[in-house]
């Protein structure tokens, strides 16, 4: 990961990992963009053909290298392009949330959201939204320089 | 005792090939698969305290001999984990005969299963049991930070021995996460936190059978029985899914499903 961004006030910017699904909530990415709407540059997006191929995995890899929030988004429940994929995402969400939550690890920090290609406004607004929780919340605990490695010994 | 030697006597002559049972060796408690009536080790056959997930020998039993017919003594705990695993496809439970053994009241309650009994009983008598939320309920009742610091704590002590992986009798991968390099970095001790445990407790979501021997194992006495546990309870509120109960219900992380598996969850307006 590059060194840490700073905004020009000089604080720290909180990085987001952006999951977006090829068929409904990318094209609402990019229908938020050729509408020109404002919303903060915090994200990075990663484009996946179907939310259901999102590992837990790939969240908890996201923080390691540090991303201080993650989201996931995708088509509406009934929507789904692979007509089921989307079930998947909401079970195994369902389940790392409760784990997170019950380690102390602030499950705020990863988002569910249901964006349609149609919905570029909405997409603008849960990215606002998102941020200003992270923001809230402020750099990740979690951080690979941060005191999860303080006191580790490489064998 | 005699009660036993019976029974696998029995078994061997009606209808298994071999016995899988735990014998005493002068102290030592261990796997022995016992073939023919006249073994030396039929003397030693033994059901004390001590446990084993026997299900992983089974496994590499039935990849060897596919057509050979196995006798097994089971404890609830070990009665769940055959049924997952075979509805995870290693087990052929159609082969397996079944000796239900039921755990005696002191054990039932230092272990704290909630079933510490097979559907089943050869030998034993029934003893109902409650399970042990103590330690659950006390991690709930405390701060976000404080939740966080404890367990970070707890797994400060890990030393990566990967024990909790090798004694689950549910833990049957030829390639584990756990040692990916890109997800735990190589070397590294004790593990990330949390990452090694976050991976570990997510596998172990609808899977777990809550025997309790990875927190038996673990050299660091890390409380891990509690996280699994609590992916239980998630795997029941939120997806109506009790890992080991029966043969025909599917975990729900395995499959797709319908609508109305995801009702429960919050994710789903």
């Amino acid at each position: 990961m590059a060194e840490e961004e700073k905004n020009v006030a000089g604080e720290e910017e909180v990085k987001i990992l952006a999951f977006l699904c090829n068929w409904c909530s990318y094209a609402g990415a990019d229908l938020a963009g050729v509408s020109r709407l404002q919303y903060p540059a915090n994200v990075l997006d990663v484009r996946v053909m179907c939310t259901g191929t999102i590992s837990p995995y790939f969240v908890i890899k996201a923080f390691q290298e540090g991303m201080d929030g993650v989201l996931v988004a995708g088509c509406h429940i009934g929507d789904c392009h692979y007509l089921k994929g989307n079930y998947m995402t909401a079970k195994r969400f369902g389940v790392l949330r409760e784990a997170l939550k019950f380690m102390g690890l602030e499950e705020g920090r990863i988002r569910l959201e249901w964006v349609s290609a149609a919905e570029g406004e909405k997409y603008a607004e849960v990215i606002r939204d998102f941020t200003e929780q992270i923001k809230a919340l402020g750099p990740s605990p979690l951080r690979k320089k941060g005191a999860g490695k303080a006191g580790a010994v490489k064998a | 005792m005699s009660e036993l030697k019976n029974i696998v006597k029995e078994r061997l002559e009606k209808d298994a090939d071999a016995c899988l049972c735990l014998k005493n060796e002068e102290g030592t408690v261990l796997p022995v698969l016992i073939c023919d009536v006249d073994s030396p080790d039929l003397d030693g056959v033994e059901i004390g305290d001590e446990r084993y997930p026997l299900g992983k020998i089974l496994i590499e039993l039935q990849k060897e001999y596919p057509e050979r017919r196995f006798a097994v003594f089971v404890r609830g705990c070990d009665e769940r984990a055959l049924i997952e695993l075979a509805k995870l496809d290693q087990l052929d439970l159609d082969k397996v005969v079944m000796v239900g053994v039921a755990c005696g009241a002191e054990q039932a309650e230092a272990c704290g299963c909630s079933r510490p009994y097979p559907s089943e009983i050869a030998v034993g008598d029934k003893v109902e049991a409650a399970p042990d939320r103590e330690f659950i309920e006390e991690v709930e009742s405390l701060t976000e930070e404080e939740r966080r610091e404890l367990w970070r704590s707890h797994f400060s002590r890990c030393i990566k021995c990967y024990g909790c992986r090798n004694i689950c009798p549910m833990c049957f991968c030829k390639e584990c996460s756990l040692e990916d390099p890109h997800l735990v970095e190589p070397g590294l001790i004790p593990p990330e936190f949390p990452s090694f445990h976050i991976i570990r407790a997510m596998d172990m979501a609808g899977r777990c059978i809550d025997c309790g021997l990875c927190e038996e194992a673990c050299p660091a006495d890390i409380p891990l029985r509690s996280i699994y546990r609590k992916m239980q309870e998630v795997m029941e509120d939120k997806l109506d899914y009790r890992p080991g109960e029966d043969l025909e219900s599917k975990n729900p992380l395995s499959f797709l499903g319908t609508e109305t598996d995801i009702e429960k969850l919050e994710e789903v307006e």
